[in-house]
């Protein structure tokens, strides 16, 4: 029997009805909380918890759905070229922008690691944690970072940011809708940019630009400073 | 045809950026790499978007998808999280409002400053 989980059928087919699953109850519900991927996570940890399936049989499909992961990456260019002209006329006060939130972020959290009293393992899984998740694994992996962390760390920070938009919006009294998009990127990737674009267009545009452009930024800051 | 043609090009921008990734002297995502080269091919006009447009939007907006397998995993590190679940999630609370905090208010600046200059030209 055993032997059977070891197909890659299962791993990739056992993904998918968790994750459709998980469509399914964030369409009911129209919560954020109820994020498909972390209800497809939980599922699938569950049903090899319960079943004693082992992860390494499950990985022989999960890395094939693994793989994808670096060319879903590359096509995040095609989505920062859509914007172009966005980003051509505002480029200086969005990539300032962008760049003193990818700092805050990983100084923050850095501080907070040590704070806390945290290994460097941790703290390297959880620097990166405010750009979007293909970029802050490659970051966390290329650092002694635990990935699965980053990827948990990641998706709760989204959900956090597109929880707290509208409050942070109020207290910081952000305006300018540019303003509010590129901060919402910055903090809270793709989930907080789609809660961007319920605020608007040039929001939600302006949010998704900040997602590649923090993703760079981190990376190359990541490099002079992990 | 036209599905596995624009497969073919987007695969072949990421071997090539793990090559490159193999070759930087320093640790550099090949991802990220494979990113920029893509921007890079859209922005010289080598390659136009209607050539990867289909898998592009299959990858993009299914996104989360991929990222299940490594979301499990997180079961081979629970008694890692289980020491430290508490701080984990005031870092993420704290570091993302500092995060949106910082970003604001630099962009706030740069713009009052711009404005202000464009004023001065104008006088």
């Amino acid at each position: 029997m055993q032997e059977l989980f070891a197909s890659p059928f299962f791993g990739i087919a056992l993904s998918v009805i968790a994750f459709w699953i998980g469509v399914k109850i964030q369409k009911k519900t129209g919560l954020v909380i109820c994020n498909p991927l972390i209800i497809a996570i939980v599922l699938v940890s569950a049903v090899l918890l319960i079943f004693k399936i082992p992860y390494e049989s499950y990985n022989v499909g999960g890395a094939m759905i693994n793989m994808f992961l670096a060319p879903a990456t590359a096509c995040l260019a095609v989505s920062i070229y859509m914007k172009i002209e966005l980003l051509k006329k505002n480029w200086l006060p969005i990539v300032v922008g962008a760049s003193c939130g990818s700092l805050a972020s990983m100084g923050s959290v850095y501080l907070m690691c040590r704070l806390f009293g945290l290994d460097s393992a941790v703290t390297a899984s959880l620097m990166p944690k405010s750009v979007t998740t293909p970029i802050a694994v490659s970051i966390a992996g290329s650092h002694g970072g635990m990935t699965p962390i980053t990827v948990v760390a990641v998706i709760f920070t989204g959900i956090l940011g597109s929880i707290l938009a509208p409050a942070l919006i109020r207290v910081f009294h952000v305006q300018d809708a540019m303003t509010a998009g590129v901060s919402i990127g910055a903090c809270s990737h793709a989930v907080g940019t789609s809660k961007a674009l319920e605020l608007g267009e040039t929001q939600g545009a302006m949010s998704g630009l900040a997602i590649g452009i923090c993703g760079i930024l981190t990376v190359l800051f990541s490099l002079i400073l992990m | 045809m036209k599905i596995i043609k624009q497969i073919g090009i987007i695969f072949s921008i990421c071997w090539i950026a793990q090559i490159i990734e193999s070759i930087l002297p320093f640790d550099f995502p090949a991802s990220v790499i494979g990113m920029i080269m893509l921007f890079a091919l859209l922005v010289l006009g080598g390659l136009k978007v209607d050539h990867i447009r289909e898998k592009s939007d299959f990858l993009l907006s299914n996104m989360a998808f991929f990222f299940i397998p490594a979301g499990v995993s997180i079961i081979n590190y629970f008694d890692v999280l289980k020491s430290c679940v508490l701080q984990l999630l005031v870092i993420c609370v704290v570091s993302t409002v500092i995060t949106f905090a910082a970003t604001a208010y630099s962009m706030k600046l740069v713009l009052k400053l711009m404005n202000g200059r464009r004023r001065k030209g104008e006088q």
